[in-house]
């Protein structure tokens, strides 16, 4: 699923934890005296908990209808889908014991594993599958996910480890699609509305955890879940909690009372340096996200429909400076829309270099001059400036400012607006009302971008809001749907990568690493991290008893 | 007493009135209407909640009939659900057919938000009151200037920096007090007392934090009250009856200067109910404030109004207790109700 | 304002203290563009976060743009987000409790029913509400806070105004004929001043806050524009490592604000006419 990155690091699946909250003065002996030999060799053993924060408060817990970052990442613990990404980000089965592609590449037969239950004892089958992908479907919820499934003109369950969906013609992110639909049990949902069931604050599922525990506005605490279909995770808890301001989530994490959080670049690279206490309990992990930050042009607003002004702007931004500037060196100039070092990445392609020189030249050629000599290049008597909309977001922030700076060099005149995410995108986004964006995508597994880029996805609230129209790259997008062969769909790609440059419509501007701190008390964490991110063995990590503090029993 | 009871009564109606016509000015703000501010980027679900927002809010009738219905809905308390969270119902908890009771988003808000403001109004008059006598004491002496710098210090600084700094030093540097949240991990696990003591643990900065700007206010309006008294005849009179000091001040001019005081609580009310915001956000307080915060970040219109509404509407009815109270107290004011 | 009285607020040592803290800070914040050593909004990435020394008085913050700088700049955002607010508020404050205490009867009943209302209402919410959906912008946020603080004000005019007019000059001037506005304008407004500004020194004080609080949430001066709210802001997430980022920005809110109070409390004290008969 693509998704606007609103937040700019956000960690797929990751399940950054903590411990027991132990903040309480005259509660055991101060931890701060205490020498604990956290880099130590400790044996794999079950129990203990572990604390993250977010930001937000889930507003329910099916994921399909809640949408928000913050409640996929505690339903990702509780729901399991057919298919999943490995460590290396390729598929293999989570329910599915096994799928089978039909020769005509119209229909998946999905084998589930037999003896399948869920937490409630009740056991999982095709059917509830067949249930989740009506629900989907259904006009009348409320998910912004449906797209894809609709594409399904028949899906059924003829047997009990049976599904089969039927697609009129091949689509190729099908098997990415049902990688991230999770299957909700039709036992308990059956007749109710998906909208407003109790369902959603009270989920029932068949991952690794289960829920114990919703303190409304506090936090959500898991519990192993004894029926997992995956088998037994090593930490007996997860817990949530919401804490709204990441100034006081970072005391939290310097406390001890949360184990892990997302950190800044210059939490990261400045203050963790310089505090040798933080770095002797506190690891710190570099992972590559999903995601990129790009400047983005409203293509139906002159001058940006001139793909020479365009250019000229990618000329004139500084890639570099803006990855040692904003991200302090910790991320990657991009060149195609896909994850750095994915088979989807056209690797002959470069990010368009600083050449002053050519900005200006291009600029010239597009009738851009500075004929009055007030410093601005003008055409016709008007000069070249324009406003970057941006959203509340330090990296984006500093990201405008610099490109400002850059491009006053060569004649434009930039300024700058930060506003609010809900006003960002109700009142400029979707009406259409901008010049230039600043912002990031996410990006899904699948290299299908259909949505982002395709001249029939400009509705409003669509996701191709710069109005994009290029007819090679619609042909190339409705193909690469078509092309289940991945060496194929490679080659298609890459030359929709090769297209999407030439024709700058936005300007990369990098790919920022994702920064997790994680208590060294956490054991089993692979480092360093596979393609598929820190959090992907998540079950496989273990909290040494040793390691343990001030625990409470939880019966 | 029925009498001044009865007209301060009538004369809520106006005031309802205004107060329903001020939310209903600020729903129709937003520019276009409001089903285009929605925060989501989803192009079904948009559509969806806008023709939601369009019915709940009439929004296809004159705007005088929405008025109208708008009036008809706050008398029933009728505040629909919010849409950020799933229906959950805005005000007060509902039953669906299976007998599942979801809980009113300011039901679970408000008493949260109470809690922490009385303790800070009690924490406010524990201190303003005797640095208030002190300062009328010694007015224009060493310790009146001292006791009012430090009030003004208290209101002047930025509230989130203080409550940063205070985290860090009580909950990173030393470990006394939690850092933020309402409860421990483990709280279910303990006793009653420790339950309590888990508590007040969680909720000292925040109080702190919320008294400390009220502090000036109330201190200068006991001592600046007590130099009114202090000064009034009677006083003089009883000095020079040659009751002692003590007594003077006490017994006759504190007392006096009190009354006044009862109001101001009152005055108080709204940031009673409106909590801190910040605060709140700050120390991760699931309370009225961060509510608020959120439903408007979330351009969630029915919680933003029934919060405007309900709180303006608890604010009134603290006003009039106030002022029962202040008329019982001191029989002139009941004959000169509205002046 | 009668000039013995500002003699005496200032032989007032706090007030004048308070005065002295004004007045310093308008005078850095008119001559920001000279004092400054570099541009507010120069970014260096090659000086990202350095403590403060003599090529930095105030330090850099995260983008390498020089503190010291920010803060001058930021000190003109804040003192006209106050003033502008303030003096909208004191507009609609002054019309409106000139308008009650003179007329009063119906006029007067109307006008305080309205100052109640808003009085009943959160005020923080109510611009927090209207803020963003406005969305944050320096003219929005002195409009709003000056739209929802007008009431103290109202009520200070309305009750000078029905203590003068019960005096014997007005009284006076109005048996020989004088017109409403001249009433008005001539006497009754000149004699409500000192209580005017009194309250304004004092609304400054609390714009100054509020736009701090409203930074703080995200919807007050946006980047890149320096006010002192929101370099605070940006601090705080370093409040323990780069001290300089927060420690600045929050002193100068404290003590502008404290400056405000302490000259307002000043004022009022000396033109209290209880104040005349001290127990000395």
């Amino acid at each position: 699923m693509t998704t606007i990155n609103n937040h700019p690091i956000v960690p797929m699946r990751l399940l950054i934890g903590a411990f027991i909250l132990s903040g309480l003065a005259g509660c055991g002996a101060p931890e701060h005296t205490t020498t604990v030999d956290y880099d130590g060799d400790y044996p794999v053993e079950q129990g203990g908990s572990l604390v993250e924060a977010t930001r937000g408060e889930p507003s329910g817990l099916i994921p399909m209808i809640a949408g928000e970052s913050a409640a996929s990442a505690v339903a990702a613990n509780i729901f399991n889908s057919l298919l999943k990404y490995d460590k290396n980000l390729e598929l293999e089965g989570e329910l599915a014991k096994s799928w089978q592609v039909s020769p005509d590449q119209k229909t998946i037969t999905f084998t589930l594993k037999p003896g399948l239950k869920w937490a409630d004892g009740q056991p999982l089958t095709s059917a509830d599958a067949l249930f989740t992908w009506q629900l989907v479907t259904d006009d009348n919820t409320r998910t912004p996910y449906g797209a894809d499934y609709k594409l399904v003109t028949k899906a059924e369950a003829p047997d009990p480890l049976t599904f089969r969906v039927t697609y009129p013609q091949p689509y190729a992110p099908a098997l990415d699609s049902w990688a991230g639909l999770q299957i909700l049990p039709e036992h308990l949902l059956k007749g109710q509305d998906i909208n407003t069931t109790a369902f959603r604050r009270n989920p029932v599922g068949s991952h690794y955890y289960q829920l114990k525990e919703w303190r409304n506005g506090e936090r959500i605490t898991l519990t192993r879940n004894p029926n997992a279909t995956q088998g037994q995770a090593n930490i007996d808890q997860l817990v949530t909690r919401f804490i709204p301001d990441e100034a006081s989530q970072f005391l939290e994490l310097m406390a001890n009372n949360i184990d892990s959080m997302a950190l800044n670049p210059i939490q990261y690279a400045r203050i963790f340096p310089a505090r040798p206490d933080l770095n002797s309990k506190i690891g710190l992990y570099k992972e590559l996200g999903n995601s990129y930050t790009y400047l983005g042009f409203n293509l139906k607003h002159k001058p940006f429909d001139d793909i020479r002004v365009r250019q000229a702007i990618n000329y004139a931004i500084d890639k570099q400076e803006l990855i040692d500037g904003v991200l302090l060196g910790l991320g990657e100039p991009v060149a195609s829309p896909y994850k750095p070092g994915t088979r989807w990445t056209n690797p002959k392609l470069k990010p368009y270099p600083y050449d002053t020189a050519k900005a200006i030249d291009l600029l010239k050629a597009a009738g851009y001059e500075d004929h009055d000599g007030d410093g601005i290049v003008d055409k016709n008597g008007k000069p070249l400036s324009f406003e970057i909309l941006t959203n509340q977001n330090k990296q984006r922030e500093m990201s405008a400012v610099l490109i400002q700076r850059r491009l006053k060099e060569i004649g434009i005149d930039v300024t700058i607006r930060v506003l609010e995410w809900a006003s960002f995108v109700g009142r400029y986004i979707k009406t259409g009302d901008f010049d230039v964006v600043l912002l990031g995508w996410s990006l899904s597994l699948d290299p299908d971008q259909f949505s982002i880029w395709h001249s029939s996805q400009q509705a409003p609230g669509q996701f191709n809001f710069i109005g994009y129209h290029n007819p090679r790259v619609d042909s190339l997008l409705e193909r690469g749907r078509l092309e289940l062969d991945p060496d194929k769909r490679m080659v298609i790609y890459h030359e929709f990568a090769e297209i999407l440059l030439e024709d700058s419509p936005i300007v990369y501007l990098f790919a920022g690493y994702g920064l997790p701190a994680i208590h060294k008390r956490v054991k089993g964490i692979d480092n360093p991290a596979p393609p598929a991110g820190i959090g992907h063995n998540t079950y496989e990590w273990y909290i040494p008893r040793a390691l343990r503090r001030n625990e409470i029993s939880t019966q | 007493m029925i009498r001044y009871l009865l007209k301060r009564l009538f004369w809520m109606i106006p005031m309802l009135i205004g107060i329903s016509l001020i939310s209903f000015f600020i729903m129709h703000l937003a520019p276009g209407d409001i089903t285009t501010t929605e925060a989501g980027f989803n192009p079904k679900a948009s559509e969806e909640s806008r023709q939601k927002l369009r019915e709940l809010y009439h929004l296809d009738e004159p705007v005088i009939v929405q008025y109208g219905l708008w009036l008809e809905r706050m008398g029933k308390l009728d505040f629909g659900a919010s849409f950020a969270s799933h229906q959950r119902p805005v005000f007060w908890e509902t039953k669906d057919d299976q007998g599942n009771v979801t809980k009113g988003l300011i039901q679970e808000a408000l008493p949260i938000t109470l809690l922490i403001n009385v303790l800070s109004l009690g924490l406010i008059i524990a201190i303003a009151l005797p640095l208030g006598v002190v300062s009328s004491l010694t007015q224009n002496q060493l310790p009146d200037r001292a006791i009012t710098l430090f009030v003004f210090i208290g209101f002047a600084i930025p509230g989130f920096w203080l409550a940063l700094l205070l985290m860090y030093w009580t909950g990173v540097v030393h470990d006394w007090l939690p850092i933020s949240g309402l409860h421990s991990l483990h709280y279910d696990q303990l006793g009653f007392f420790g339950k309590i003591g888990d508590s007040l643990k969680h909720l000292a900065l925040p109080v702190f934090i919320s008294g400390l700007s009220g502090l000036a206010g109330i201190s200068l309006f006991v001592r600046n009250g007590m130099l009114e008294v202090l000064h009034q005849d009677y006083i003089t009179t009883a000095r020079a009856k040659g009751l002692g000091e003590n007594t003077v001040v006490y017994r006759h001019a504190l007392r006096n200067a009190l009354l006044p005081l009862i109001t101001l609580l009152g005055l108080a009310i709204p940031g009673l109910i409106g909590g801190s915001v910040i605060a709140e956000s700050i120390f991760a307080i699931p309370g009225m404030g961060k509510l608020f915060y959120d439903a408007v970040l979330m351009r969630d219109f029915p919680v933003i109004m029934g919060i405007l509404t309900i709180g303006s509407a608890l604010t009134l009815l603290g006003n009039l207790l106030a002022d029962l109270a202040y008329a019982w107290a001191d029989p002139r004011v009941r004959r000169g109700v509205m002046s | 304002m009668r000039r013995d009285l500002v003699i005496k607020a200032l032989s007032n040592p706090l007030a004048l203290v308070g005065f002295v803290i004004i007045l310093g800070i308008l005078v850095v914040a008119t001559l920001a563009p000279y004092i400054a050593p570099y541009d507010p909004n120069a970014i260096d990435v090659k000086a990202i976060l350095l403590e403060p020394s003599a090529l930095h008085y105030m330090g850099t913050d995260g983008l390498g743009r020089d503190v010291f700088s920010r803060m001058l700049y930021g000190a003109r955002i804040s003192l006209l987000v106050g003033i502008v607010a303030v003096g909208i508020a004191t507009a609609i404050g002054v019309v409106l409790g000139a308008l009650a205490g003179y007329y009063r009867g119906w006029i007067d009943v109307v006008i305080m029913r309205m100052v109640d209302v808003m009085l009943s209402i959160p005020t923080f919410f109510l611009i927090l509400a209207v803020i963003a959906f406005l969305t944050p912008s320096i003219w929005n946020i002195m409009i709003v806070i000056g739209l929802t603080s007008w009431m103290g004000v109202t009520r200070l005019v309305r009750a000078e105004f029905l203590s003068l007019r019960e005096r014997e000059f007005v009284m006076a001037s109005q048996t020989l004929g004088a017109k409403d506005r001249r009433l008005i304008f001539k006497h009754l407004l000149p004699n409500s001043l000192t209580p005017i500004i009194v309250s304004s020194v004092l609304g400054v004080a609390s714009a100054v806050l509020i736009e701090s609080g409203l930074s703080f949430l995200g919807l007050g001066v946006q980047a890149p524009q320096a006010s002192w709210g929101n370099i605070l802001t940006d601090g705080k997430e370093y409040i323990q490592f780069a001290w300089w980022l927060s420690l600045f920005p929050g002193l100068a809110i404290l003590i502008t604000v404290l400056g405000y109070n302490l000259l307002g409390e000043g004022l009022r004290d000396a033109l209290d006419p209880r104040s005349a008969n001290k127990n000395k």
